[in-house]
């Protein structure tokens, strides 16, 4: 039962929460969360907070979770919607992932984004051919709308 | 008479012939019971002395014939079809019909054909009864019981004395006075005497001799004048004939009638009693007989192998013939049939089912779920070479032929199972009268711009049977009478609107989007359940009038067409989210992971409803040991149960047309075939969608290699799509929709790779790389190799 399995995951995030990270309910429906990551000290995101929102779907945890930048970011692998291309939120999910595991994995994809798979190519060409100009417009965009 | 579930045991051969010095040949044997029920060993590799141990269920008469023949595959495509003997037995020649327990085992030499190849070595198997349905009663049995006594006292010598070819025969009188004019040679001595009887009534009625004692014939058999037999002279005015197949009958000149049966000088009716007399005072030796059977049969075989007739050799089917059949006889008394519905005539009992093994590529061979075999094609048929072994006669092109229409052509490994059983299984399925064209004509006029709604109307408003008439389809404001080709183009066209996934009936599988589901989300339109109905009716009236639909269905959708059991792996098109988690959870430990119970929670309408995936399935956890049980059953509930309206209402519609049962001898990839076709690839639209990288449309190499795909034939085509595609399909509004890894992707040509190089494929983005070659034949030739050497329509 995905209620079951998502109590377990919001005791385990109390417990032993991820670096960086925190997630829970939005109010009484458990299949609703809201998460906000800080943005990793090593990337053009540093400084700010960044949320995002969670849906479990009924299938959870056989399907994955849909998250969501609420905090708009300039990133080549999350769009203008808040939409995040990660391949364990889609292929490569598995049950044994949770919402912790993939909150550190947004993490690291902030410090290291995955030009060769955009879901902004113009970002993504920046990124790859104007590193210079990629970080001063993410660094830009975070002190406007995540700090 | 009536008939008998035997089982043959097929236990090995030994001393095959061995065409090559140092090569075994790959022996497998083909089970034939009175030309009609076929089944096949597996190939023994590379072995002069096979051991199968395959057993073989037949239904029999004890007049049955079975041949067994024996090939050597890896030659089955020569000429002779690596042909390495065959031997012929009677069954009621070896079990005892009236005692259930009565086995044999069978040691006989195999006999050449007449292609005189050379041929040794003898054939091993075992008969014996299957179960026990006999009425012990009948006055046939004992026929079968003094035949085996007469052999034993026959043994080992067949250069008989008149004495003993009188008592040896009296096995004919029994066969022959029996209701059913079977098989008249019998037994190895009674053989003899037939082939005797020919000849001698040729030599022998013209001079009206009553002789006796004639001198022994080169077959060591007593002759006859054709106005007695063994067991004396024959009534006045009767006379005893051979027709042509050897078998004896007799003319009554009184009445100018014929009869197998033998007549006799008191009225005609006691001549069963009085056999049963004669015989039951033998029964008791019978069983030394019976075990002196196998010495015995080697014998007479040359002669026997002359005089037997298997060849469409028919047996009353039980029940009576389907409407519009007829039973006739042919002026020799052989049992034919009518089917005024074609007329046609065959001389396979159309109420006859069989169970058939066929040919599988690799893995030897698959049972066949239902009679797959049926009739032969029609203006086909089956006859007996005059050493014994079964051919085939097409009236149609005047040719003949060792191989059975119905089998597969041939044993390639390369052609793949389905296509090689899905001919003969086509030829079934269409015999079969739920299938054939109704009198009468089924008029369905349509506007081309309301296709839908108006094809919706036509077909809902006529009943099943109206359907089944010949079909008339008519464009509103367009000539055109439809023989064939309207009504082929309206289907193409209903298909693209129907299966149109903006309509919202059907979607895309979710691993590609060419292949289709049920929508599970439907009911968005009031009306679908009804309009399920009629996609239904227009899948089974498209396979009644043999057209194709432009539409390929997930496989799940087939299986369940099939009622076949749905298992994980067909939920990958359906949902490929779901299989990898559901493959994880069975490859994994699940503990602390997932906290599951047997049961499935829905949202209806924003409230969560929990369902039991088996009785109390809620407070029954998962855990590692009862998983599977959980994957199969949340797989069959995925797949079935949010569609499990729309499919009652599309089966509904689509078993008015095709009966469940007809369907069923397919499998789901047959299915898929007999609905969709081998797609027709139009190549004007693929050109039309085709992107060039490095060449230009004009280029030379880009005409010469639209010129070899026209040229070739559709499956060709197919082919090369599969090479460069990963499918033979097409998305259904044509290859502008073709679809790669990531997205749309059209057909890509790519210059790319030297001359003297392959054309290479990148399916993920439809792209073929294809050298500049310098000229026509270089592109046909190396275009040809590649495609070729790709693997086949998805093989298993």
């Amino acid at each position: 039962m995905s209620m079951k399995r998502i109590n377990k995951e919001l005791q385990d995030i109390g417990r032993d929460p991820p670096s960086q990270c925190s997630a829970g309910p939005v109010g009484d429906d458990l299949f609703h969360w809201q998460a906000s990551i800080i943005g990793p000290a090593d990337s053009p995101y540093a400084g700010g907070v960044f949320f995002l929102a969670i849906h479990f779907p009924t299938d959870y945890p056989f399907k994955p979770p849909k998250i969501q930048f609420e905090t708009k970011i300039y990133h080549p692998n999350i769009n203008s919607n808040g939409n995040i291309c990660l391949d364990i939120l889609k292929e490569q999910w598995s049950p044994a992932l949770t919402i912790s595991k993939v909150l550190l994995s947004i993490c690291s994809l902030l410090t290291d984004a995955n030009p060769d798979d955009p879901l902004v190519p113009e970002i993504a060409h920046i990124y790859k051919n104007d590193r210079a100009k990629y970080e001063a417009t993410a660094k830009e965009w975070t002190k406007k709308y995540a700090i | 008479m009536s008939r008998s579930k035997i089982t043959v045991k097929v236990l090995s051969a030994d001393g095959l012939y061995k065409r090559e010095i140092f090569k075994s040949p790959d022996p497998f044997a083909v089970l034939t019971v009175d030309g009609s029920q076929t089944q096949t060993t597996e190939t023994a590799k590379r072995t002069a002395s096979p051991h199968w141990n395959q057993s073989f269920d037949f239904s029999v008469t004890e007049n049955s014939i079975l041949i067994i023949q024996v090939f050597d595959q890896r030659k089955f495509k020569k000429k002779d079809q690596g042909f390495l003997g065959v031997i012929n037995i009677r069954i009621g020649d070896y079990i005892n019909f009236s005692d259930p327990t009565s086995e044999q085992t069978v040691s006989e030499e195999l006999k050449k054909s007449n292609s005189s190849l050379p041929v040794s070595g003898k054939m091993i198997i075992s008969i014996s009864h299957k179960n026990n349905s006999r009425d012990s009663r009948d006055p046939t049995n004992f026929s079968r019981q003094s035949s085996s006594i007469t052999n034993s006292t026959n043994t080992n010598n067949t250069t008989t004395t008149a004495t003993n070819n009188n008592i040896s025969n009296t096995p004919l009188n029994n066969n022959s006075s029996s209701q059913f004019p079977g098989i008249a040679a019998s037994s190895s001595s009674v053989a003899t005497a037939t082939a005797t009887n020919s000849s001698s009534y040729a030599n022998l009625n013209s001079n009206n001799s009553a002789t006796s004692a004639s001198s022994p014939s080169s077959a060591g058999a007593r002759q006859f004048s054709s106005f007695e037999d063994q067991l004396g002279r024959l009534p006045p005015g009767w006379e005893r004939r051979t027709d042509n197949f050897g078998r004896t009958y007799y003319v009554d000149h009184n009445t100018r009638t014929t009869t197998w049966k033998r007549p006799t000088l008191d009225s005609s009716s006691n001549d069963q009693r009085n056999n049963n007399i004669n015989n039951n005072t033998h029964t008791s030796t019978n069983i030394i007989g019976s075990s002196n059977n196998t010495l015995n049969n080697h014998n007479l075989t040359e002669e026997e192998a002359s005089t037997l007739e298997a060849t469409g050799q028919t047996v009353p089917g039980l029940g009576e013939l389907p409407p519009g059949w007829e039973q006739r006889f042919t002026p020799e008394g052989r049992p034919y049939y009518v089917d005024h519905n074609t007329r046609t005539t065959t001389w396979v009992d159309p109420r006859r089912q069989q169970f058939v093994k066929s040919f599988g590529a690799n893995s030897g061979y698959n049972a066949q779920r239902l009679s797959a075999m049926g009739p032969l094609p029609s203006g086909w048929e089956m006859r007996l070479a005059n050493t014994s072994r079964v051919y085939f006669v097409d009236h149609n092109t005047k040719t003949t032929t060792w191989d059975d229409p119905r089998l597969p052509s041939s044993l390639d490994q390369n052609v793949p199972q389905y296509k090689r059983d899905f001919r003969r299984k086509l030829v079934y399925f269409r015999s079969q009268p739920a299938l054939r064209i109704l009198p009468g004509q089924c008029h369905i006029k349509v506007r081309r711009d309301c296709l839908l709604e108006d094809s919706f109307r036509e077909v809902m408003r006529q009943t099943p049977e109206d359907l089944k008439k010949r079909l008339m389809i008519k464009f509103e404001g367009e000539e055109g009478l439809d023989y064939g080709g309207v009504s082929r183009e309206f289907f193409q066209q209903l298909s693209h609107e129907v299966f149109n996934p903006a309509y919202g009936l059907f979607k895309y599988a979710s691993s590609d989007n060419y292949t289709l589901q049920i929508n599970p989300n439907s009911n968005i339109n009031p009306e679908h359940l009804n309009y399920f109905k009629f996609v239904g009716r227009v899948v089974g009236l498209a396979v009644f009038h043999r057209r194709f639909l432009d539409a390929f269905f997930v496989g799940a959708m087939y299986k369940m067409m099939l009622r076949k059991k749905i298992v994980l792996q067909d939920l990958e098109s359906v949902d490929s989210e779901m299989f990898k988690s559901l493959c994880w959870m069975l490859e994994n430990d699940i503990t602390d992971i997932l906290y599951e119970s047997f049961s499935v929670e829905e949202d209806r309408f924003g409230e969560k409803v929990v369902i039991d995936l088996k009785p109390n399935g809620r407070n029954v956890e998962v855990d590692n040991e009862n998983k599977r049980e959980f994957v199969e059953l949340k797989t069959e509930w995925i797949i079935s149960k949010p569609v499990e309206g729309q499919f009652r209402s599309f089966m509904e519609g689509f078993n008015e047309l095709i009966p469940q049962e007809l369907v069923q001898v397919f499998d789901e990839r047959e299915l898929e075939l007999l609905i969709g076709g081998l797609a027709e690839i139009d190549v004007e639209d693929w050109k039309k969608h085709t992107d060039y990288r490095g060449y230009q449309e004009s280029d030379e190499v880009i005409q010469w290699f639209w010129k070899a795909i026209t040229e070739w034939e559709s499956e060709q085509r197919a082919r090369l799509l599969q090479f460069t595609t990963g499918t033979s399909r097409i998305p259904v509004n044509g290859f502008k929709d073709l679809q790669g890894s990531d997205g749309p992707r059209r057909f890509t040509i790519e210059k790319a790779g030297e001359c003297d190089q392959l054309p290479k494929s990148h399916t993920c983005f439809n792209r073929v790389d294809l050298p500049p070659y310098k000229d026509y034949d270089t592109l046909k030739k190396k275009l040809t190799i590649a495609v070729e050497n790709t693997i086949g329509f998805g093989q298993e």
